[in-house]
């Protein structure tokens, strides 16, 4: 099957191509080599589609290495699960990066930009497509070295550098606990595929009764809720915000940080009653904190990325109730409004340079398509029959409803908050009174171009028609899931209940948030002033941190390098210095003895030598003489002795 | 019938007057020429005791002796003028190549 591995090949020979030549290329047309191979990719994965609805399974395996106990294989895989988000980042992938174009144009890096965004798309393809742990993870570092690098991509600014830096190290604590699950996984099971997870799972309870697979599904978790956003683990996401506005789109809002939904649903064989209760626990204590933060932000991409971590803690909420199915059609309809969110907001900062809230108002005349679509992403988001939205937040209220009780109630909580801050938005954004400030040029602001409006009415034909593949009028989404019984049919009373949540929360969102009326009983406000604080400073948990880790670790540092400096610098110095002190006694040593010694023999010899040439006079007669004394000598001798 | 004792005491002066010759002589001609004396008494003293002792032999010596010295007068002139092309000079005490 080329086709498989052409979806994740596409966009990564595009990266090739624009990481090669692509400074050579025109701007606009480095987009366009990005996005027309996420089109190929899109429109093979709608390609093999049906044989997918259909229970087919395509499969394409290499071997990868091979040992003395056989070999292992590696390889691309399509099920229902994989072939949604494939789905799911290709085709919102192509609006995305095509709406891209538009924003981008004129950056000086544009090229770069699609060089990363490709790579992106590959990697998360691969890592959707993954059949195997170890590929699944490969992908899994790729997709956040991509986020790391698209978020710092203005580095010029250092709050982008830092935001970047904050990113990458926050989700590699998540990323180490993966990497702890996987090694653990291989060592008790010795079995990576996913398509052997259920009898992995049997193996293990059979082995060792719960405590394992809990162990191994709480550490897969923890890599799934640095990637996701998840408290504790949730602090990068807002920081990444800094990324240029399709990045958050793409990446920070409708992909990447779904990946730990994904993986979670990937492999939810492994979790345990215990581990999917704390999945629950952290997913819906993140959607309802996330959910009062994003209420008081005052910057529109910080809103909405508090509200991505809300939903993203909705879905986690969902996999807790072991309503797999049902996160990913969250997943689903998120990916879509919450893309068309993020763009709608792309464009007001495209057309105003303004992302604080105090300095927009008023937009909807000027920009009539952008605020239409936000305004259908808005009530996706809040629930409102029929949108997309509506189906798959109140398919999960059902269940919780069904499975325990205070979850639903909590969850009402959340989406009257949900309604609530997007209504807020919205409002503020688009209704408001135009802003007086001298700063504002919101006054001036003209709709994007059809480049960026495009993406926009596709998404919001997305956002408004998406959940109806999996509400009573087609059951399609579930399919791929292998569950064919049919729709228990429109729950009225919860039809009504929704309703009047999102209207309660877009009605205190005008109230409050536009008209700026005070609600609280004024016995209560010294309170309610303290609770709102709370809130808009996020909770304090980057302070925390701060404290706890980041300057213990800094002090720890600094201490560490006064050591470095005091003792071990001072001994290396120490060593050096005596050994420069041997060093010079040594040659004293040997200029004053051995060199003497040496001389000395050299002199003795020279004057001795003197004495000796005096013999040689060169005169033949001397030598005679002495020849001839010698030989009358020796005569004498011979003669007498 | 003349003594040997007196052949050799005439040769002994002979060649007594050959050291003698070549130690004082700074001509190198004239140390050849005492050289030769040096041979003569030792020829002398060849045909002497030849005769007294009745060896035949001795006399061959003798003769030998005579045509080593014609040889070697040919090849100490020949060493001669080679010295006297190379050092303009025929001095023997002036010629110190081997002087240390």
């Amino acid at each position: 099957m080329p086709a498989l591995l052409l979806i994740p090949g596409l966009p990564l020979a595009a990266f090739v191509i624009l990481i090669l030549i692509g400074r050579r290329l025109p701007p606009p047309v480095a987009g366009w080599v990005s996005v027309g191979a996420l089109v190929g990719s899109c429109a093979l994965t709608w390609a093999i589609g049906g044989d997918v609805l259909h229970g087919h399974r395509p499969h394409l395996q290499w071997p990868w290495l091979s040992a003395e106990s056989g070999f292992w294989t590696i390889g691309l895989a399509v099920d229902g699960l994989t072939w949604l988000m494939l789905a799911v980042v290709t085709s919102i992938g192509t609006l995305i990066q095509l709406y891209a174009i538009g924003y981008m144009r004129g950056d000086p890096r544009c090229s770069r930009f699609f060089a990363y965004l490709s790579l992106f798309c590959a990697s998360m393809l691969a890592l959707v497509m993954a059949d195997h742990f170890v590929l699944l993870y490969a992908g899994w570092e790729l997709v956040g070295l991509c986020s790391y690098l698209l978020i710092s991509f203005w580095f010029e600014k250092p709050s982008a550098a830092a935001a970047g830096r904050k990113a990458f190290i926050t989700t590699r604590i998540g990323d180490t606990g993966l990497l702890l699950g996987i090694m653990l996984l291989a060592f008790a099971a010795g079995e990576l595929h996913f398509d052997q997870l259920d009898a992995v799972r049997s193996a293990l309870l059979l082995q060792h009764r719960e405590f394992l697979p809990t162990v191994i599904s709480m550490l897969i978790f923890f890599g799934a809720a640095g990637k996701s956003a998840q408290f504790p683990l949730h602090v990068w996401l807002p920081d990444a915000m800094e990324g240029p506005t399709p990045v958050s789109a793409l990446i920070h809002a409708a992909t990447m940080v779904a990946a730990g939904v994904y993986l979670v649903a990937r492999t939810f064989p492994l979790f345990t009653p215990q581990s999917l209760a704390a999945v629950l626990g952290v997913g819906l204590f993140t959607h309802l904190a996330a959910g009062t933060i994003a209420l008081t932000q005052t910057d529109i991409k910080r809103v909405l990325a508090y509200s991505t971590i809300s939903q993203l803690g909705l879905m986690f909420t969902a996999l807790g109730l072991g309503a797999m199915p049902l996160a990913m059609f969250h997943l689903t309809t998120h990916a879509c409004f919450k893309a068309l969110l993020f763009l709608g907001a792309g464009s007001v900062i495209h057309a105003t340079h303004q992302q604080g809230l105090a300095h927009l108002g008023g937009l909807f005349r000027a920009m009539p398509v952008t605020a239409a679509t936000f305004l259908v992403a808005a009530l996706a988001m809040s629930g409102v029959f029929p949108l997309s939205g509506f189906w798959s937040k109140d398919a999960i209220l059902l269940t919780a409803r069904h499975e325990q009780a205070w979850v639903f109630w909590a969850l009402l909580g959340g989406a009257v908050m949900t309604a609530g801050y997007i209504f807020r938005l919205y409002l503020r954004c688009f209704h408001g009174p135009a802003p007086t400030t001298p700063t504002a040029v919101g006054v001036h602001a003209q709709e994007s171009p059809l480049i960026m409006t495009l993406p926009l009415m596709a998404l919001a034909f997305g956002a408004a028609a998406v959940g109806l593949l999996g509400s009573p009028v087609s059951h399609q989404f579930f399919h791929l899931f292998g569950l064919h019984e049919a729709h228990e049919g429109l729950d009225l009373a919860m039809l009504a209940v929704s309703t009047a949540v999102a209207a309660l929360g877009a009605w205190l969102a005008w109230t409050v948030g536009v008209q700026h009326r005070n609600l609280v009983p004024a016995a209560a406000r010294p309170a309610g002033a303290a609770l709102y604080r709370l809130a808009a400073h996020k909770y304090f948990v980057d302070e925390w941190y701060d404290r706890i880790i980041i300057q213990p670790f800094l002090r720890t540092a600094e201490r560490l390098s006064r050591f470095d400096l005091r003792v071990i610098d001072a001994a290396v110095d120490r060593a050096g210095l005596t050994g420069w002190s041997v060093g010079q006694l040594k040659n004293w040593f040997d200029q004053r003895v051995v060199d003497r010694l040496v001389n000395g023999t050299a002199q003795t010899v020279q004057r001795l030598s003197r004495l000796g040439r005096r013999l040689q006079t060169g005169v033949v007669h001397h030598y005679l003489l002495v020849l001839t004394a010698a030989v009358v000598v020796l005569s004498a001798c011979l003669r007498w002795f | 019938m003349i003594p040997v004792t007196h052949l050799s005491l005439l040769s002994s002066a002979l060649f007594c007057l050959g050291v003698y010759g070549i130690l004082t002589r700074r001509n190198a001609i004239a140390i050849l020429l005492s050289i030769e004396l040096i041979l003569n008494a030792a020829a002398l003293n060849f045909v002497a005791f030849g005769r007294a002792f009745g060896h035949a032999q001795a006399q061959a010596f003798a003769l030998f002796i005579i045509a080593l010295a014609a040889c070697e007068a040919a090849v100490g002139l020949a060493i001669v003028i080679g010295l006297y092309r190379t050092a303009r000079t025929v001095w023997a005490d002036q010629v110190n190549l081997l002087k240390g």
